[in-house]
């Protein structure tokens, strides 16, 4: 468990911040086919085992799919277990590839955002081997 | 019923599948007007002097097609979905029976393969979507980003080949089952432009406008 002091999660920020992107992160969230043809394109779902939570579309869905689906009404316990798919499970290297199109990175960087507006990032006095997920 | 379903219901599915398009296609480009310059090194290189011949360009695209997509990792999944998703198309445009319809209605028609052939074509939805689900349910990293209604559009998808073929054979009564094939067709493009079948056009969108490294064309829009 994350050692970041909590503080009230801010649901109308969260709310308004997906209100903003929402036209261009629906549409992207909706057009996911659920193929998995973007798994080989992550190297770390290549160097983990192909573990399917490292697949591109697996850290969208459940990071910011999930957010979506809460329509920002999350509580801390929740954006702590997205920290770990958006900073652990991504480097944001950019180099997945969507047969479709789609642009998951920006996914994850917006995932980001939202959790750092809360104060809900790793810190660097964190323990290497905390795990979190 | 059957006479709405075969009258006023596909008026209605036609409208709203090309009113949901157009929707869709509006919302696409009042998104992404910002356009930027964008230089990617690709064989469409906008600022590179145009000296290649039209053939040799082709020739490029597909080289980088086959090292720089999924067809390098996934050749067989791509000639899956590339056969399934022109078999949806063609099929029904050059079926006989969809045709006497047309020539009937509006005394137009398109060309018709023999019905033998049709039937024939009409296993590739089959065997491809078969494959679809086989995957969904066998293979972890699929299921692990599936839900109902990844099945439930695989369905609609595959509905009205399943109902058609039904029909034309006439397994069971003829009335009911041309009455499922129709809803089925209506179902499908009622939902077309609103799940994520929608990608029969935003993937065009996205490959082709969108400027990003895997982009197909010389796309410049971003969001």
């Amino acid at each position: 468990m994350s050692r970041q002091e909590t503080r009230p999660i801010d649901t109308d920020q969260i709310k308004r911040m997906l209100k903003k992107k929402k036209g261009k992160m629906k549409l992207l969230l909706s057009h996911c086919v659920r193929c998995s043809l973007c798994a080989e394109s992550c190297f770390l779902y290549m160097t983990h085992g192909k573990d399917p939570q490292y697949m591109p579309s697996y850290k969208v869905i459940n990071s910011l799919g999930k957010l979506y689906k809460k329509g920002g009404k999350v509580d801390h316990n929740f954006l702590e277990s997205i920290k770990g798919i958006v900073w652990k499970n991504c480097v944001l290297c950019r180099r997945c590839y969507c047969p479709v199109g789609i642009d998951i990175p920006s996914m994850i960087t917006f995932a980001r955002t939202i959790c750092r507006s809360q104060g809900v990032y790793p810190r660097l006095d964190e323990s290497i081997s905390e795990s979190w997920l | 019923m059957f006479e709405f379903v075969r009258g006023p219901l596909i008026w209605i599915s036609f409208l709203i599948f090309i009113a949901g398009l157009l929707y869709q296609t509006f919302k696409f480009f009042n998104l992404s007007r910002k356009k930027e310059l964008i230089f990617i090194d690709l064989p469409f290189n906008p600022e590179k002097p145009k000296s290649k011949g039209f053939f040799q360009r082709v020739g490029d695209w597909l080289v980088y097609l086959k090292k720089e997509t999924v067809w390098r990792t996934h050749p067989l999944m791509m000639v899956l979905t590339w056969v399934f998703h022109i078999s949806l198309f063609i099929i029904p445009i050059f079926l006989l029976g969809h045709n006497i319809l047309l020539n009937e209605a509006w005394g137009i028609s398109f060309y018709s393969f023999p019905e033998f052939i049709s039937d024939l074509l009409t296993w590739i939805p089959f065997i491809c979507g078969g494959i679809f689900l086989f995957r969904r349910i066998f293979l972890r990293r699929v299921r692990a980003i599936t839900t109902g209604y990844d099945y439930l559009t695989l369905m609609i998808t595959l509905a009205p080949f399943i109902t058609g073929y039904l029909a034309y054979h006439q397994m069971a009564d003829y009335q009911t089952l041309i009455f499922l094939h129709i809803l089925a067709g209506e179902v499908m493009f009622i939902t077309i432009p609103f799940t994520k079948l929608g990608h029969m056009l935003f993937f065009f969108f996205y490959r082709f406008f969108i400027g990003s490294e895997y982009s197909f064309g010389r796309g410049r829009r971003t969001w």
